[in-house]
């Protein structure tokens, strides 16, 4: 079976264990979270009547206190960017760790996705910011890792993503 | 002929064979290309250099090889089959005979072990834990396995394949990649180590995992116990092998783990086990324990004998006991169980248990209550129930109760009523007896008389007969009155004649009655209360004459009292 790495990226709480969770059915506990900073999950999805599993890469949430670690972004086929729609500052932390995974792992396909959506009167994040996230290529998703809505979707879209794109070698990026 | 064709003439007769040489060089020279018949020439020893140097063009040939070699199966399959029939059937019949020769190392190892103390004790640990025994004995005497063998991926931490040791636990191999991919990570970058630092290995428990680096994969492996250092050799040589077999596969992988699915043989290689040998009992530990055992064995032979011995003696003695009937006897894995019945006046069993040398605590009785019609049990029976005094005699003689001696009047009357309720008495019979009231008795005691010599407090022989007929009616007196709830007052009275001082007539007097006292057992009369008095000269006129020698003697004056104290001996 094709297997594809695949990490999870975004702001601190902005609920990416609880998306993954929605996901997977077997997860490991939070305590690898503090202690080394990423949890591994995996999980079969069917791209083109071809079964993927993607090997999901938790990394903890970027804050003051740490920084999410270049190594982890290595080897990845794709990436998730999650925010918090109703917390603006996870946007720009989003634009940061898309800088980073670009530097490191090149133009692989990823997709943002804005969590939350079972509040969506409370976001700080308007259409009008979405929109010229859209513009400038970004696949913008809408989630609710609470509801469980748009997770299943989320992660079927990247995979097809992934799959669909034509290896690119690393000496021409 | 011109000149020029003369010397060109010249020249070829002197130079052809060269010049021939020449235009071969010249040919050689303009075409450099190689040529398959020049190479086919050189070819065989090409191969064999290039061999003896090093393993690379085994390795760059097998993929063509085993290209050709399936094309030729699918083209025609028969001919493979031909070919490979007399390999492939030693080839089954070997690893057939490796799979039960394992099998059969298994067996022995197990039952080598499963009759020591450790081996019992692992059994124990089996039948807790629900393992199967093999296995715990496995477990125990493993000095190391290697039980999981990882390919994994450098860049991605994306498993390329996997082996593991038969019943090795093995997690979910994916996720564990990455994990272990992801701690090698976070300590090279925790520790600011260069990339050609790695994690080399770690231990959790009793496992290690032990990680070999290589260019494109590492190869991890779980290791129960303490592993060899040449273990280290034999992954970095597996993975060496690999990198060299699929160059392409890694360099290019895409997550397509396919390809790798032909490292299996490789991987395998790596799951050494290495097992302790159980040790070999020594000869003198053999013999020390097995005449321990054997003395063991003697000593509770002996022991069974003689308990067995005891026990069967003890019933031959409670067969024989009267007044108890053994109704059911047998031996238990505990001890003895015996049942049966017992007249309350037998013998006690317990005591015969002890007596028979057997612990009482081995034997658990049940005794149900009844009348035996032994007749010394009757007889005894008999005595108790009919308070018979001691001047009686009874005597059993088949249904018979006999009476015999002396006995009141009142008992013999009470008797002959009573009788024949006691159990195993249907007769009595008392014409032995002799019978006499109280009154009677009374005035026998009362008309006793002893005499004494002037100045003495000897009882004469002559007086002896007449001392003893008191006695005598005492006793039966005493007996008598001992149901009625009435109790005999002696007053035993000695006296003196008028000869000498007073006071050592009345010391004389008290002298007197004290021997006579005990003359006539009087400390032992059961219910009597006796009174010892001396008077200085005798009031008592039985004497014919009231002569001197009339007055030398000692009286007896018995009455009967309400009992209500214990027996005394009173002196004035």
């Amino acid at each position: 079976m094709m297997q594809k790495k695949v990490c999870m990226l975004g702001g601190f709480a902005v609920g990416k264990t609880s998306l993954v969770r929605r996901f997977v059915s077997n997860v490991f506990s939070d305590h690898y979270h503090t202690t080394i900073g990423v949890t591994v999950e995996k999980k079969s999805v069917t791209v083109d009547d071809r079964d993927v599993m993607l090997v999901l890469w938790d990394l903890y949430g970027e804050d003051e206190f740490q920084r999410v670690r270049d190594s982890y972004l290595r080897g990845s086929s794709g990436y998730i960017l999650v925010m918090d729609g109703t917390r603006r500052a996870t946007l720009d932390a989003a634009f940061a760790l898309q800088q980073t995974a670009l530097q490191t792992v090149g133009t692989v396909p990823f997709i943002s996705i804005i969590n939350k959506a079972d509040v969506r009167s409370e976001w700080e994040i308007d259409e009008r910011t979405i929109e010229q996230l859209r513009e400038r290529g970004w696949t913008v998703l809408f989630g609710s890792a609470k509801l469980g809505q748009g997770v299943e979707e989320l992660f079927v879209t990247l995979a097809t993503q992934i799959v669909h794109a034509a290896p690119i070698p690393r000496d021409c990026l | 002929m011109s000149v020029d064709e003369d010397w060109t003439q010249l020249r070829t007769l002197l130079l052809s064979p060269e010049q021939t040489q020449l235009d071969e060089l010249r040919d050689r020279l303009d075409n450099r290309a190689v040529q398959p018949r020049d190479v086919s020439r050189v070819l065989p020893e090409a191969f064999a250099v290039r061999g003896e140097r090093d393993p690379q063009l085994a390795t760059v040939l097998t993929p063509y090889v085993e290209n050709g070699f399936v094309a030729t199966i699918r083209k025609s399959p028969r001919a493979i089959v031909d070919a490979i029939a007399p390999i492939m059937g030693p080839a089954i019949r070997q690893a057939i005979a490796r799979a039960l020769q394992g099998m059969t190392q298994s067996f022995n190892h197990s039952l080598d072990e499963s009759l020591s103390v450790r081996g019992l004790r692992w059994r124990l640990e089996a039948w807790r834990t629900g393992r199967p025994f093999a296995e715990v004995v496995l477990l125990h005497t493993l000095r190391y396995r290697v039980e999981q063998v990882f390919l994994i991926h450098r860049e991605t931490g994306l498993l390329l394949h996997h082996v593991g040791a038969e019943g090795a636990v093995v997690q979910d191999q994916q996720v564990l990649s990455g994990m272990l991919t992801a701690i090698q990570s976070y300590v090279r970058d925790s520790f600011g180590a260069s990339p050609d630092q790695t994690l080399d290995h770690f231990r959790v428990g009793e496992w290690t995992v032990w990680i070999e680096q290589g260019s494109h994969a590492y190869l991890a492996g779980v290791v129960r116990g303490t592993p060899p250092e040449t273990l280290r050799e034999d992954f970095q040589a597996a993975l060496d092998d690999i990198h060299a077999q699929q160059p392409d596969a890694l360099t290019h992988f895409d997550g397509d783990a396919a390809p790798f699915k032909a490292t299996q043989t490789c991987l395998e290689n790596c799951l050494h086990a290495h097992y302790e040998p159980p040790p070999r009992p020594s000869a003198l530990k053999l013999w020390i324990l097995g005449g321990a055992m054997i003395l063991l064995l003697s000593w509770w032979g002996v022991m069974a004998y003689q308990t067995h011995a005891r026990w069967s003696n003890l019933l031959v003695e409670l067969g024989t006991e009267p007044g108890m009937v053994v109704t059911v006897a047998k031996s238990t894995l505990t001890g003895y169980h015996l049942e049966g019945l017992r007249d309350p006046l037998a013998k006690d069993p317990s005591a015969m248990v002890v007596e028979a040398g057997l612990e009482p605590s081995s034997i658990k009785a049940v005794w149900s209550p009844y009348y035996s019609l032994d007749p010394q049990l009757v007889e005894t029976r008999a005595h108790s129930m009919l308070h018979a005094p001691t001047t009686v005699k009874l005597s059993v003689e088949g249904d018979t109760l006999v009476a015999t001696g002396s006995a009141s009047t009142e008992w013999a009357r009470e008797t002959r009523r009573l009788a024949s309720l006691v159990p195993g008495i249907s007769i009595y019979r008392d014409e032995g007896l002799v019978t006499t009231s109280i009154p009677d008795l009374l005035e026998r005691i009362n008309r006793t008389v002893v005499r004494f010599r002037s100045g003495s407090s000897i009882v004469e022989p002559s007086e002896r007969a007449a001392l003893g007929a008191g006695s005598m009616a005492l006793r039966e007196l005493d007996q008598a009155v001992s149901q009625s709830g009435q109790r005999v007052r002696l007053e035993v009275l000695g006296s003196t004649d008028d000869t000498g001082s007073v006071t050592r007539n009345i010391q004389l007097s008290k002298e007197r009655a004290h021997v006579v006292l005990v003359a006539l057992g009087g400390d032992q009369l059961g219910e009597a209360t006796t009174v010892i008095a001396g008077l200085a000269q005798s009031t008592d006129q039985r004497g014919s004459t009231g002569e001197a020698r009339d007055r030398r003697i000692v009286t007896l004056r018995a009455t009967l009292t309400v009992a209500n104290r214990g027996n005394e001996a009173a002196r004035p």
